[in-house]
């Protein structure tokens, strides 16, 4: 229902919207949000709980919302499970309740053959009775709110990265206090003001039509904020509509920000961000994050139109509607006279329910009584009656009969109970400290026993509380509290200010004078009293919880899941420690919290990633010779974010015809490989050689200049962790090859033995990677191309040998050239400055035609190798591999003086066990088989004894080859082993293999001379 | 996220940045052969672990590349120290 404009309203009734929500169109104003403009339109049922499906209506005014869950928007524009009470209604506005309290629910329907589901119950029935498998996608289908996106989302989103000196968390009273300190205080410092909701004030606003001074502390307040964010080098932001969710380590906050109103902000202009993430790094936190009301419990407090008070007078005095007409107010403090107050104020007739007992009455209930609200002290709310929701409530006297620390049945229920009608009943059991973001990073909490409530520890280094998350709940004393703290914050940051804190006055007119909570076993004990209500948690899922033995809070957490829901329990967890406090018969304090993580609220996947989607979200990187594997068709895979040509298909082959081609010419005649992304490390300084043979575990002392090496990696461990060619280009000059994935850590770990061990080493590194680019020339007619193409050096395999390198110009260019190769065929690499790799590739392309020369990707490359057994550290080797493991025992060094690394570990008695996974080649009895890589070797009695780590067709040999680690495998050749596959629509199948050596093509290494 | 200070680059930088490099001052043995397995497995495998004030070598991946050393809490994991390794050899020397 629409009140009459007032003065501390904020909606704007000249600015008239139109949206839809769930299916039906309605009417609301600027500065509604989407709850408060259904409440003006009387909508009542907003969701179905969780796991029983009963109806939900709204029961708070902001991010404590537990049931208002909706989807905004459709398309690329949807976002599922926004509360409707944080957003700001636009006009064309769409959204639809999270789950759809009109439709039939099978949660409802099962409800009476179960009555109620107890915690664990999916569990106890289904999973002991073995019939989970059947029932599990139905209950998956139902449990959840919302769906999930299923297209792309148009918007974009941006991360700004802030620093200051001062961030203040909360804009109402006590935040704006502390900033306004803050910045009259120090000319230097720097404030972020942050605050959830779309206007400054927070709660201060419900003071304005009762309290004039208030009205203008805050007019005045709020003109100054804007004269410091207004004037030139500000040294204010204000964040409004931002919620700080998050609190990491070394403060460093991250602040959501939706902007502005939420809608579209697509402009022809452009496109600029839905919601902005906000990543601060402050020296200092003023926390004025405030408070949350707490429900009361009773029976069926779940019911549509039972809202918290506190709520209540929020929507009436920030937007001018109300749920009901007839009202009851029902609480353990004095905030319910408050809203009765303002609601006498729109002549909204209501009555009180207070459990405390009449005597020593406050100002404000004695000025309730005189306004003629009908008040009942030390009377409770037993029960709320009606189906979906409430029509009246069943109340009767209460007494108080024990104090602490003796809590059992401190209350009794006494007399007989009454029914008053009603159609919104408004309850308040106390304030919540928001102490979330504190909790985040270590931040501890303690049981307050005056103001009842759990709060922030009280000092921490860098940071303040003030206002009602300092449990001060009367806002003059906010303001007093707040400049007293920011005061502390000054002098923290090393300004000279003098710390004079002001009394606070400590008027009764405080919420956090509160009674206990009420919590009568009478009242516990029966069903249907909720807790958590978006999780459906009741009291006596805790009370069967602490029988079944989970009595920690933690566990009864974990076992009931309350608090696990996406409003994160904001109302009812404090309300389930002390029902637990009731059951296990301790004071709240021991019973403690449960832990406090972010995000504080939900964050959009959309605003975590940023603009780091699609081609931004991981760095590309391309060869110079890239665009000519795109004109030849390649495919292409990522190694290392390197897109590498993975094969060249031609005329509509598939990948196996691709490769066999491929392979075949590279076997008989010419094929050429694009090598750039090998890492290369250039090694100088005249103690490159030892340091070479410190990381190496063979020998590089005698290596001449104009030769090339294989080297094998190891940590200290003895696990081998890269591997490739060194050449060495003069006694104090080394270009190292690594993996292309491994390059930069080889290339870190090379920088830690320099800098930490041996700092007197004189050695440079420098990764020269992206300088080079690198044509392989690699087949039998080798030899012919490369004299073709250099003239200028000997290729005779005579003076020009394997493993051997020689300066040269190829094409009138530069260049290094290395005979090596990863093939067994004659092979030459040619490395020339980066930018010449296109001319040289196009070159060697079109000088090669004589020999049908063949550009080949990564694939055929493995399989070549894999036919030469050579490894990839990696793919046949996982970081638990030694040399000795991968039949390598030809490269350690047995007299090098410098205990090399890893090879003390090589001695160690577990690495020499004949147990280990060692490495050897699979040949499957049936030839055109190919085992899937990963496949599991297996005994006799069914137990795994190793696994394929390489498998492919040979072409060149027509039959499948496979490498694989194999338990003792080098002692077991020739034996038949089983692999077990998963065949398509087969099943299960096991396939017998004879265990061979890795070597399977040119056993004795004939090919490596090419053709004359 | 930790704000670290590189004590090359002389600035606060995020974490991001950087990269951890386990527990510092552990030197390698000047003469491996002549350790029983225990002793090598102590210097390979096993590190202090504490609760308190820890030493630890961090390296400016993104930055300057260089390694240093770190004298964080393990427990409010607040970085009480930086330094480079020539500054340790230095006090240690005097
Ligand atoms: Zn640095």
């Amino acid at each position: 229902m629409r009140l009459e404009k007032h003065a501390s309203s904020l909606v704007d009734y000249t600015q008239p919207l139109s949206f839809v929500f769930n299916n039906k169109a309605y009417k609301g104003f600027k500065g509604d949000t989407l709850a408060s403009a259904l409440v003006a339109n009387d909508v009542l049922y907003y969701a179905r709980s969780f796991k029983y499906g009963r109806k939900r209506g709204i029961i708070g005014a902001g991010v404590e919302e537990p049931n208002a869950l909706v989807s905004l928007e459709i398309g690329g524009r949807y976002t599922p499970n926004m509360k409707a009470t944080e957003i700001m209604l636009y006009d064309g506005l769409s959204a639809v309740s999270s789950s759809n309290p009109h439709s039939i629910d099978f949660r409802a329907m099962i409800k009476p053959l179960h009555r109620f589901m107890p915690a664990g119950f999916y569990y106890k029935t289904f999973i002991k009775q073995k019939v989970w498998s059947i029932v599990e996608d139905r209950l998956r289908s139902l449990s959840g709110f919302s769906k999930a996106p299923l297209v792309t989302d148009e918007d974009v989103y941006d991360h700004i990265f802030q620093h200051t000196e001062v961030l203040v968390i909360g804009g109402g009273v006590a935040g704006m206090s502390a900033a306004l300190e803050v910045l009259s205080g120090s000319k230097v410092a720097r404030v972020i003001l942050v605050d959830e909701r779309e206007n400054l004030g927070g709660e201060l606003t419900n003071e304005f039509t009762t309290d004039q001074t208030a009205t203008l502390w805050f007019q005045e307040a709020k003109g100054k904020l804007q004269k410091y964010r207004d004037e030139d080098n500000s040294r204010l932001k204000i964040l409004t509509s931002a919620t700080a969710y998050a609190w990491y380590d070394h403060n460093y906050i991250e602040v959501l920000q939706t902007h502005g109103t939420g809608q579209s902000m697509i402009h022809e202009s452009g496109q600029t961000a839905r919601k902005v993430l906000h990543k601060i790094r402050t020296k200092e936190v003023i926390l004025a994050t405030g408070a949350h009301e707490r429900p009361m419990l009773f029976e069926t407090n779940d019911l549509a139109n039972i809202m918290l008070s506190q709520s209540v007078r929020r929507y009436i005095n920030e937007f001018n509607v109300v749920a009901g007409k007839e009202i009851v107010l029902y609480g353990n403090n004095d905030s319910i006279y408050n809203t009765a107050i303002d609601l006498s104020k729109h002549n909204i007739k209501s009555k009180v329910v207070d459990v405390r007992a009449s005597g020593n009455e406050s100002e404000i209930i004695l000025e309730a009584k005189k306004i003629g609200i009908e008040v009942f002290q030390g009377f409770a709310v037993l029960k709320a009656k009606g189906k979906s929701r409430v029509t009246g409530v069943e109340i009767s006297q209460v007494e108080m009969q024990a104090k602490p620390p003796h809590w059992k049945s401190k209350w009794r229920i006494t007399g007989d109970t009454k029914t008053i009608n009603c159609d919104l009943l408004a309850t308040s059991g106390g304030f919540n400290p928001v102490v979330h973001l504190d909790c985040h990073c270590g931040g501890k909490t303690y049981f307050d026993e005056t103001s009842q409530s759990f709060l922030p520890q009280k000092e921490r280094k860098e940071r303040q509380v003030c206002g009602a998350v300092n449990s001060v709940g009367f806002w003059k004393d906010a303001m007093i509290d707040a400049k007293n703290k920011a005061q502390l914050t000054l002098s923290s940051l090393g300004e000279e200010v003098e710390v004079t804190p002001q009394k606070l006055t400590n008027r009764s007119h405080n919420y956090f004078n509160v009674d206990q909570f009420f919590t009568p076993l009478e009242i516990l004990n029966k069903p249907k009293v909720f807790i958590d209500l978006q999780n459906d948690v009741t009291t006596l899922d805790v009370a069967l919880s602490i029988r079944e033995g989970y009595q920690s809070i933690e566990h009864i957490k974990r076992y009931t899941a309350m608090g696990f829901g996406t409003d994160q329990g904001k109302t009812g967890n404090i309300n389930g420690i002390a029902v637990a406090a009731e059951f296990l018969d301790a004071p709240m304090s021991e019973v403690g919290t449960t832990t406090f993580r972010p995000a504080y609220t939900g964050v959009d996947f959309g605003a975590m990633a940023g603009r780091e989607v699609g081609d931004f979200f991981d760095p590309q990187r391309f060869t110079t010779i890239h665009d000519s594997h795109v004109n030849s068709g390649a495919k292409f895979e990522v190694v290392g974010q390197w897109y590498r040509p993975w094969y060249y298909p031609k005329n509509g082959e598939d990948i196996h015809q691709a490769v066999n081609r491929e392979c075949r010419a590279v076997r008989s005649s010419l094929g050429m490989m694009d090598a750039s992304t090998l890492g290369k490390i250039d090694i100088q300084g005249k103690d490159a050689r030892e340091f070479l043979s410190r990381v190496y575990t063979n020998a590089w002392m005698k290596l001449a200049p104009g030769s090339c090496r294989y080297g094998l990696m190891c940590n200290e461990k003895g696990m081998i962790i890269d591997d490739g060619v060194s050449t060495c280009i003069n006694d104090h000059h080394f270009i190292m090859t690594t993996t292309t994935g491994g390059a930069a850590s080889v290339y870190s770990t090379l920088e830690m033995w320099l800098q930490t061990e041996w700092s007197h080493l004189d050695v440079h590194l420098s990764s020269v990677t992206d300088q080079f680019s690198t044509v392989a020339v690699v087949g039998p007619n080798a030899r012919k191309l490369m004299n073709k193409l250099c003239p200028d050096v000997d290729f005779d395999s005579k003076s020009f040998k394997f493993m051997q390198w020689r300066p040269g110009t190829v094409c009138g260019v530069e260049a290094r050239i290395m005979r090596i190769s990863f093939s067994g065929e004659l092979a030459y690499e040619i490395n020339i400055a980066a930018n010449y790799g296109r001319f040289i590739w196009d070159e060697v392309a079109r000088e090669g035609q004589e020999w049908n020369i063949t550009p080949y990707g990564t694939e055929s490359m493995h399989v070549l190798r894999a036919e030469k057994g050579f490894i990839i550290v990696g793919q046949d080797t996982d970081g638990s591999m030694t040399p000795m493991d991968v039949n390598m025992n030809w490269i350690l060094a047995k007299n090098k003086p410098f205990s090399y690394i890893g090879r003390r570990s090589f001695s160690v008695s577990a690495l020499n066990s004949n147990d280990r996974l060692q490495l050897v080649g699979l040949l499957t009895k049936d030839d055109q088989v190919v085992l899937p890589e990963g496949a599991h070797i297996i005994s006799n009695k069914g137990i795994s004894i190793g696994y394929v780590t390489s498998s492919y067709y040979s072409p060149v040999l027509g039959r499948s080859i496979a490498l694989a680690q194999l338990k003792g495998g080098l002692s077991k050749m020739s034996e038949t082993v089983l692999v077990k596959i998963v065949q398509e629509k087969q099943g299960l199948k096991e396939i017998p293999c004879e265990v061979s050596s890795s070597v399977f093509y040119d056993i004795n290494g004939e090919k490596v001379d090419g053709n004359e | 996220m930790f704000s670290i200070h590189c004590p090359y680059c002389k600035e606060p930088r995020d974490q991001n940045e950087f990269s951890p490099a386990g527990e510092a001052f552990i030197a390698r043995p000047e003469n491996p052969e002549a350790l029983s397995d225990e002793q090598w497995a102590d210097y390979v495998f096993y590190r202090t672990n504490l609760k308190g004030d820890h030493w630890e070598q961090w390296v400016h991946t993104s930055g300057c590349r260089k390694y240093f050393l770190v004298k964080r809490s393990t427990i409010s994991h607040e970085v009480i120290e930086v330094a480079t390794f020539e500054e340790i050899d230095s006090e240690n020397a005097s």
